[in-house]
């Protein structure tokens, strides 16, 4: 039984592309870590920033979101949302102390399903090299 | 039949809270006539042994103001607690932390570094720091223990109601007194204040929210009668609570959220960020890296008076 | 030596707290003011745009 720190991570997939590529890698018996606890959303345009920070307030060391690539969204412009609320949003976690490496917003589409598991593959490692989140759960002291 | 009851503490506050109970004017005497005020700092000479000698729930109606950030502020809200039956989080410091919140950026090491020693203007060559406890040569002095993190009141205490704002506006402060009056107070747990946000109670033409750039104040000269975010000016009013009278949208000042979230919201400045967000026009790599580069300072602009409230209430530690 | 508070200081704006010292005589030995509040405004200000500093700064004081 390793003693390594296995990072949760948990994973918002938007239900056209990235969830079927996710399902996919499945399917093909593709190997990648068990670290990510996905949640389908019909659009990466529905993680609202508040799904991010619960998240890490509930325990989780790192968040994914995977949405179509641009110009494929299924709503036309929710990924483009994605892509403009999570960088400002890491932004904004950066000043809070939360590293680069542990949001990540990644475009996968229904066909790689080789790409989403070297995508959680990368990510695992990432986040593990970072360690525990270890949030101030808003005590007085430290 | 004996009045009621009337207690106002300030913890980590700036005296604004109270202020804009005395500027109820002459209403003030209508308050004094309603209720015997049984502590108030700023106005009454009653010492904290006063309380301490009061019946358990013996204070009807207790109005705290100011965050709780050091073991005093700490010790009092649970005192005026245990002898209060109402206890109101009054202003936005104690609902939501409010601009002392801001702290939770830092830590108390280093804000007793940068004020005592670091400060340009500081002569102390000794370097000296304030402690807890000090020895002088008549005896002993002792101060409260600075907190590392901002806390609410309602994180410290339980709390009955929010009566938000940087400071309450008047008007709200006699609605509640008029609530309190007449028996009509809402529910415990509410927010005296609108159910809808800013933007609902502003006044400004709206259009259509589509910007591809967010201005500096040097960078722009606002119009006054336009959505400010629709002039690219960051405005924090959709994602807050309404029932301010918009005091600073009218005196051309964008909104920063004084009211704290609106119902329904958890946590204000991920909200606000998201609608910023939308309605910036980037859709590729270069405009999402200048939307990056105009938002200067989005967790100082989106908590403003928020961050003890906000999920991840600090900076991690 | 016997020691006196006055706690808080009422009727201003601010925190703060009186320690008397008196002697065996009943003679004011020392006295001390202190105060028991910190906000840090200092230190957190660092890093906001100035721009914002003329609506976080006013907060010191509201009197």
């Amino acid at each position: 039984m390793s003693n390594q720190f296995e990072p949760r991570i948990v994973g918002f997939l938007c239900n056209w592309c990235s969830y079927s590529g996710a399902d996919l890698a499945g399917t093909s018996r593709v190997k990648y870590p068990p670290n990510v606890d996905i949640i389908r959303v019909m659009c990466s345009g529905r993680v609202d920033p508040q799904f991010v920070l619960k998240a890490f307030q509930k325990g989780a060391d790192g968040v994914l979101i995977c949405g179509c690539h641009p110009g494929d969204c299924h709503y036309a412009e929710g990924n483009y949302k994605a892509g403009r609320r999570i960088p400002l949003l890491k932004k904004m976690l950066s000043q809070l102390g939360i590293e680069d490496g542990r949001v990540r917003l990644e475009w996968v589409s229904a066909s790689e399903g080789e790409r989403f598991a070297a995508v959680v593959n990368d990510m695992t490692e990432q986040v593990r090299k970072l360690g525990p989140f270890n949030g101030n759960g808003g005590s007085k002291n430290g | 039949m004996a009045k009621p009851k009337l207690a106002l503490y300030w913890a980590a506050s700036c005296g604004g809270c109270d202020v804009a109970v005395l500027d109820t004017n002459e209403k003030i005497l209508d308050i004094a006539n309603l209720c015997d005020i049984v502590f108030w700092p700023i106005a009454v000479d009653f010492k904290y042994h006063h309380v301490e000698a009061m019946a358990d729930k013996s204070i009807d109606l207790c109005l705290f103001n100011g965050a709780v950030r050091n073991s005093e502020q700490e010790k009092i809200a649970k005192l005026l607690r245990s002898k209060s039956k109402v206890m109101i989080a009054f202003g936005s410091c104690a609902c939501f932390g409010g601009i002392p919140g801001m702290a939770n950026f830092t830590t108390r090491e280093d804000i007793l570094q940068r004020v005592y020693v670091e400060a340009p203007s500081n002569s102390n060559n000794d370097k000296t720091i304030p402690q807890v406890t000090t020895k002088v040569a008549e005896g002993e002095l002792d101060l409260p223990e600075l907190f590392d993190t901002v806390l609410t009141l309602e994180q410290v205490v339980p709390v009955e109601y929010f009566v938000p704002g940087c400071p309450p506006p008047v008007e709200l402060i006699l609605k509640l007194v008029d609530l309190y009056a007449t028996g009509k107070l809402p529910p415990p747990g509410a927010v005296v204040a609108s159910d809808k946000t800013c933007c609902d109670e502003c006044d400004r033409i709206k259009e259509e929210k589509k910007i591809t750039k967010i201005f500096r104040p040097h960078q722009i000269i606002p119009d006054t009668k336009k959505c400010f975010l629709e002039q690219g000016i960051i405005c924090c009013g959709p994602a807050t609570r309404g029932g301010c009278g918009m005091r600073c949208v009218k005196a051309n000042m964008p909104c920063r959220g004084c009211f704290g979230p609106p119902p329904g919201v958890i946590d204000q400045g991920a909200k606000m960020l998201s609608a910023l967000a939308s309605i910036y026009q980037a859709n590729d790599e270069e405009g999402v890296s200048r939307l990056i580069n105009e938002v200067l300072d989005p967790a100082g602009t989106f908590y403003r008076f928020g961050l003890p409230d906000s999920m991840l209430k600090r900076k991690r530690l | 030596m016997v020691k006196i508070s006055i706690d808080p200081i009422t009727r201003l704006e601010g925190h703060g707290k009186i320690e008397i010292f008196l002697n065996n005589e009943g003679e004011v030995e020392n006295t001390y003011l202190q105060i028991p509040e910190l906000r840090g405004f200092e230190k957190f200000c660092e890093g906001r745009p100035v721009e914002e500093l003329p609506r976080i700064v006013p907060r010191i004081c509201g009197v």
